[in-house]
């Protein structure tokens, strides 16, 4: 007789409809630039699916969407953002501006207020007014604008790495003098880099690719960022705002 | 003119011969009997004005509404059956609320009045058995005024769907003698004030009773101030002002 004692007691299915894809993402804004950036790595547990998955996507010529979090949620998210963003523009005959799909991302990630979407958004690209901006949402759409911001399985240890050297915390200023508001494309690009090789080397789940995007007021020059391997353009027209972006290789262990 | 009509002019979805569907054509016949409504467009905002008719000196002339806010930065006036033109302001309302709660910017003038002409049309929709919202066409013309990146802008639509933008534009009873009137006056570079006192002389021209503050209206949408619709005393000057 088998022994069916293990059998007696109640059993409990359970069906998990989320994962956790790991990787991480980052963006900075600048005065007349922004820059939104992550890894390609996508993993489970400690398998990697794939070595090359994007989770930072260009929606217009002035906007960069970056998802993290669960990768199914965050490409069903980013195909219906931009399916949004094509019905705005046959409607209102021009580009969704900046600040509405900030607002926008909030009413879609609102409206699956009680099945959210697991994902962590940061939008980054260029304002009505010429500057950069940072938009961050929680996966259920609360969203405030700021000028840096990290999320995903390293944002521990990007975002107190990039409040020292964006924000100036806990630096004191020498005498007579103050740090400044924002930094210069060639600084941002550093720091953007440093990040995620710092982050590949102390975190599982952060590596094999980097895709940094830069968006670039109407006007701005490319200044400082033209001889850079691997930079391509994105944009659609070069007489308005535009996008570039860069692709590095990260640690594949 | 009644025997070619004769059967095609009933159901108001069905195309005479000619191409004509003649419920619309009488609906747009409706305006012409409606009062008087002037709209000019000036570089720094929109006036509107309306003619009020003041049928009984026991009528509360205050109670006439024929024009109506849409949005902070929308206004418009009507001619025509004027109790239609509050299911189509109505539907305007919202669609400008919506899009502010989610775009967080304010709808472009051309974008509500899109809205309003979708619904135009929607007469005699129904799937079998069910009952049609609408019976027939709207019997009402409007003029749209507002503000938005694009500038100050007018625009005009009527029952059959149809919007056009316009400089200055006259519809409702006194609307051809108006209309060329405003084609003889109107220039690029009128003032608010200017704008004011022509909307007001060419009603004048074609009211058959005295023009005063209660039997206009005057509404604008400026850049400085949005839409507004000026109070009687305000009225008073402007028209002592002519």
């Amino acid at each position: 007789m088998p022994d069916m004692s293990v059998l007696a007691g109640p059993q409990q299915h359970q069906f998990n409809p989320y994962a956790e894809n790991g990787g991480t993402i980052l963006a900075i804004a600048g005065a007349d630039f922004t820059v939104v950036a992550g890894d390609t790595r996508q993993s489970e547990g400690y398998s990697i699916q794939t070595r090359y998955a994007p989770k930072v996507f260009r929606l217009t010529d002035r906007a960069v969407l970056a998802v993290n979090g669960f990768a199914a949620d965050g490409n069903m998210f980013v195909k219906k953002v931009k399916q949004r963003l094509e019905w705005y523009r046959h409607a209102h005959a021009k580009d969704m501006p900046l600040r509405a799909i900030a607002r926008l991302i909030q009413t879609m990630l609102y409206a699956q207020r009680f099945f959210p979407y697991y994902v962590y958004n940061i939008l980054g690209g260029i304002e009505e007014d010429g500057s950069g901006a940072v938009y961050s949402f929680d996966p259920v759409g609360s969203y405030e604008r700021e000028a840096c911001r990290a999320a995903g399985a390293a944002q521990s240890l990007v975002q107190p790495f990039l409040d020292n050297q964006i924000y100036f915390k806990n630096q004191t200023a020498a005498p007579g003098q103050s740090h400044p508001t924002h930094l210069p494309l060639s600084d941002v690009l550093s720091i953007v880099i440093d990040s995620f090789t710092s982050a590949t080397e102390r975190h599982i789940e952060v590596g094999d690719g980097l895709e940094i995007y830069i968006v670039l007021a109407k006007g701005r020059s490319l200044q400082g960022v033209e001889g850079l391997r691997g930079l391509r353009e994105m944009s659609s027209r070069e007489d308005g705002e535009r996008v570039f972006v860069l692709q590095r290789e990260l640690k594949k262990d | 003119m009644f025997l070619t009509r004769s059967e095609y002019d009933r159901g108001v979805n069905t195309f005479s011969p000619e191409g004509r569907l003649f419920q619309v054509e009488y609906a747009i016949e409706a305006i012409k009997l409606g009062s008087t409504t002037v709209g000019i467009r000036t570089p720094t905002g929109v006036v509107l004005g309306v003619e009020k008719r003041v049928q009984s000196p026991l009528l509360e002339a205050s109670s006439i509404e024929k024009i109506m806010e849409i949005d902070t930065h929308l206004g418009c006036a009507m001619s025509g059956l004027t109790a239609d033109a509050r299911t189509m302001v109505d539907h305007a309302r919202v669609t400008s609320q919506n899009h502010a709660f989610t775009y967080d910017e304010r709808i472009k003038v051309e974008s509500v009045t899109q809205a309003v002409c979708d619904l135009a049309l929607r007469f005699g929709e129904s799937v079998h058995d069910e009952d049609a919202m609408m019976s027939r066409p709207f019997g009402v013309a409007l003029l749209i005024a507002g503000i938005d990146e694009l500038g100050p802008q007018l625009y005009h639509t009527d029952p059959s769907g149809t919007f056009v933008r316009y400089d200055a534009k006259a519809i409702g009873s006194g609307s051809e003698a108006a209309q060329s009137e405003l084609q003889d006056k109107w220039h690029k570079q009128m003032t608010i004030p200017e704008a004011q006192k022509q909307v007001l002389r060419v009603l004048k021209q074609v009211m058959e009773e005295k023009l005063d503050q209660h039997n206009v209206q005057l509404a604008q949408v400026t850049v400085d101030k949005g839409f507004e619709i000026l109070d009687e005393k305000t009225l008073k000057e402007i028209i002592d002002d002519m």
